[in-house]
């Protein structure tokens, strides 16, 4: 990646700015992170953060909820708004010709936005009918199950789209006071792409003189997990058995992340990766199979995840368990540690190809108090690091994994069976 | 407001033709910024080929491929191009197939030799198609477990009638269980040749010299295919259906109309015009009018899928069972005032803005841009980047209204409405 010129600014009243210039396409993209996402959602209103983040575009400042769709749909540019865990994410996509009508926005939704009850009313809904249409999809149902077992009541205990009894009580006023907090816990704007001279100026012309009272994102401690081996059951009438097996870790950017990340490599990425022929290449268990591992600003989850049919349900358990408790058993070869670094490193290229993802990956780091080098930092870092160090990450921090099983009640029966005789369920320990 | 992004934006590159002695041909696109080199292999293979019991063969196929070649072992490909910091896949359509490697620029050629060795001369030994049987089998019953994925299935099943569209790309149950090594042998005979394959590349190309090196490759070593019939071309069936469907949580109606194929690119770009601004965006006629104003739907949703026999557009709007009916109303009376008044200029204007900067956003990844000259070229078409845009502008409000809103004429559609058993 060439970032030919990157600046540094701070807006009125405090918020960065981060312009990273890439001409040649004639395209913009603008990320405005802001922290206190569904994490922060209130005592008693799970939901609020990602309801809030979609109404913001139905209408702000000026501009009628149409008038807005009129302007960023007529440019043919894309604006988005929604809440992941840790931070609210405002993306703007557009034609760097359209900057001029379009950066505007984005601090106008944040400090004037309408909050009408109507759209509120509308907005709301739509989430209800999607929490539960997701309950179509058994790795959902799965992948909810687990969330419990790892954070339980906790800020990341939810969906971000909330939870149906809160989300049906949360109104203007509960809004309103959420949307007042925006960048007291800090906020960053990156922007990347072709940008024009006045980009600066024009993110500010929608709000007159006033500045918006905001900092930088620090460093600060996020939302923890439990610790303790659990078994959630799911029953659903389906071909197959989904399988989650994950504990909740570390945050981003803390001493063991990194040797995580490369752990995630070696075992999830790509059609090398250890899970991939493990359970697929040599025992045909699955189609899917993998690890999700997010970055997080509290304790992250690190989750195997694999569906297969309900008649190799035990097998599946054991084979998976076995994959887990290896990590805790032995370190990788050094030859595995140099294939995790490479898919490290060509990941990092992947995600650096457009300038939506160039501004997506730096806003997501400075939102976490991270340095804007962090990326290429912990390239260099990884290099450094040794097995016995991922052997060390992996005892520390995955000893006691979660199940989270969903499907048919003789497939959850048996791989219950595999989970309490196997001595990562705590059974050993018993 | 202009439909391009304004002056400042450079041209296109051009994409660089070359046809091998064979008759393979090459397609190369420089750019020059991109982080990585993009390798990509099409064929004409997709599971329209298939034979009756052949379901199936033409994705379990693209599965085996990576099972290794006479020099390359089982997951040997992957561990290579991993190990140089790359990345593979491959996609069985209807139509075609296509295997894809994105890869550092400076280890381009050696991928490029282990993508065609791979895929032009693939093993197929009987324990690994024993084991990947399996991986197919679990692949069939994860989409069985969607809902959503099985009321789609019925839709084409019953809209294309026994055209190849209607039929599973991941193929029925019984024909896999029942499929050999040697059957599969003679479908990659029968349809990986010359005539039928192209590789495409973009990136960062400067020095690479593919074509050097294909000439000593598989590629220049395939036979021209023998002659076969061309697809039938689809003749979607108009008509009404209802299914229940158990583990639906809301319902579905599901609409499917037939456009022009792909050869005829223009209309193409007149059926995303059509899709768009009927659905895409707050303001669009059926997201505004069925979501916005009377909120009926969750989503509604319009996509155009191009395909060489002829093109679909499937609509899908997720509703709340007892609002099927309303739902099923309204999307009728959208299209039929469409079809009465010719789209206002603001709509026009905003759908052209919404294509051109999806089409010019895209081209921003080499994969993508690989994946589009690629499929374009397999098929015979060779237009360059820039002529997209130009038939874009080629679509007026009467143009639209004359040559494409017709086909979507609600009594066109096959409908089906999925509730929850």
């Amino acid at each position: 990646m060439r970032e030919r010129a990157v600046q540094q600014r701070v807006l009125p009243g405090g918020c960065p700015l981060w312009l990273i210039d890439r001409p040649g396409a004639g395209i913009l993209s603008a990320k405005l992170w802001m922290r206190g996402g569904s994490s922060s959602d209130p005592s008693g209103q799970r939901g609020a953060a990602q309801l809030l983040a979609g109404v913001l575009s139905r209408g702000c400042g000026e501009l009628s909820g149409d008038a807005l769709a009129d302007l960023v749909e007529g440019c043919g540019a894309g604006l988005r708004s929604e809440a992941a865990e840790d931070g609210t994410l405002i993306s703007l996509k557009c034609a760097s010709s359209d900057a001029e009508a379009l950066l505007p926005l984005l601090l106008v939704m944040v400090r004037r936005p309408w909050l009408v009850d109507d759209q509120i009313d509308l907005e709301r809904q739509l989430n209800l009918q999607t929490l539960q249409r997701q309950k179509e999809d058994p790795f959902q149902l799965a992948h909810d199950q687990l969330r419990v077992l790892l954070y339980g009541d906790g800020p990341y205990g939810h969906d971000a789209l909330g939870v149906e009894a809160e989300l049906k009580a949360i109104g203007k006023p509960e809004l309103e006071q959420l949307a007042r907090s925006y960048g007291r816990s800090g906020a960053v704007l990156v922007l990347a792409g072709e940008l024009p001279a006045e980009a600066e100026r024009w993110l500010l012309s929608g709000l007159g003189d006033e500045a918006w009272p905001c900092s930088a994102p620090e460093r600060q401690a996020g939302p923890t997990g439990l610790q303790q081996p659990q078994l959630a059951c799911s029953n659903d009438d389906t071909e197959q058995l989904v399988l989650m097996l994950g504990a909740s870790t570390t945050p981003l950017g803390a001493p063991h992340a990194l040797a995580l990340r490369l752990l995630h490599c070696h075992l999830g990425v790509g059609m090398s990766s250890r899970l991939f022929v493990a359970l697929r290449e040599e025992h045909g268990l699955a189609y899917d199979v993998g690890v999700h591992y997010p970055a997080r600003l509290g304790d992250a989850p690190f989750v195997f995840h694999l569906s297969t049919s309900s008649d190799r349900a035990a097998e599946a358990t054991r084979e998976l368990l076995s994959e887990w408790q290896r990590l805790l058993d032995q370190a990788i070869s050094a030859a595995d540690l140099e294939l995790a670094l490479a898919k490290f490193r060509g990941q990092e290229a992947l995600g650096r190809q457009t300038s939506s993802q160039i501004a997506d990956r730096h806003a997501l780091v400075l939102g976490h108090g991270l340095p804007f080098d962090f990326a290429d930092q912990s390239l260099r870092d990884a290099a450094e690091l040794s097995p016995e160090q991922l052997l060390t990450a992996a005892r520390e921090l995955l000893t006691q994994p979660s199940l989270s099983l969903c499907g048919p009640s003789a497939a959850l029966k048996q791989a219950e069976a595999v989970w309490n005789a196997h001595s990562l369920s705590g059974a050993a320990r018993g | 407001m202009p439909a391009s992004p304004g002056p400042s934006t450079p041209p296109l590159p051009d994409p660089r033709r070359h046809q091998l002695q064979n008759g393979v041909s090459l397609v190369q696109i420089e750019l020059p910024e991109a982080p990585v080199v993009c390798l990509d292999l099409w064929c004409r293979a997709g599971s329209a080929c298939e034979r009756e019991a052949e379901s199936g063969l033409a994705h379990f196929l693209e599965h085996m491929v990576f099972k290794g070649s006479e020099r390359l072992d089982a997951g040997e490909f992957d561990l290579k191009v991993e190990a140089l910091g790359g990345n593979s896949n491959a996609a069985t359509g209807f139509d075609d197939v296509h295997y894809h490697v994105l890869i550092p620029p400076q280890a381009a050629p050696e991928a490029l030799d282990l993508l065609l060795d791979l895929v032009l001369q693939p093993r197929l030994d009987g324990g690994d198609f024993a084991m990947e049987r399996q991986v197919v089998l679990e692949e069939l019953a994860q989409s069985e477990d969607q809902p959503e994925e099985v009321a789609f299935q019925e839709l084409l099943r019953q809209a294309c009638g026994s055209h190849a569209y209607g039929l599973p790309i991941l193929g029925r149950r019984e024909a896999l269980e029942a499929h050999t090594p040697e059957a599969m042998a003679a479908f990659h005979r029968r349809h990986y040749r010359a005539d039928r394959c192209c590789l495409s590349v973009a990136g960062p190309l400067a020095g690479l010299e593919l074509e050097a090196r294909l000439n000593q490759s598989p590629l220049a070593a395939l036979k021209p295919s023998e002659p076969q019939a061309a697809l039938p071309e689809l003749q979607l069936k108009p008509g009404r259906d209802r299914i229940e469907l158990a583990r639906l949580e809301a319902a579905r109606l599901l609409m499917a109309w037939q456009l022009p194929g792909a050869a005829d690119q223009d209309s193409v770009m007149g059926g995303d015009l059509l899709t768009t601004l009927l659905a895409e965006g707050r303001r669009s006629r059926l997201v505004e009018q069925l979501r916005e104003r009377l909120r009926l739907v969750e989503s509604i949703d319009l996509d155009l899928n191009v395909l060489e026999s002829g093109c679909l557009v499937l609509l899908e709007a997720v509703c709340d069972p007892e609002q099927l009916p309303a739902v099923e109303q309204q999307v009728r009376q959208v299209l039929l005032e469409l079809i009465e008044q010719a789209p206002k200029p603001a709509e026009m204007e905003r759908a052209k803005r919404l294509v051109g900067n999806g089409y010019r956003f895209s081209l921003e990844v080499a994969g993508s841009v690989a994946a589009m000259v690629g499929n374009s070229q397999l098929w015979g078409r060779s237009h360059n980047l820039q002529r997209p845009l130009e038939w874009l502008e080629g679509w007026s409000s009467e143009r639209l209204s004359r040559e494409v809103i017709p086909l979507l004429h609600p009594d066109q559609a096959f409908c089906l409405q999925a509730v929850p058993a």
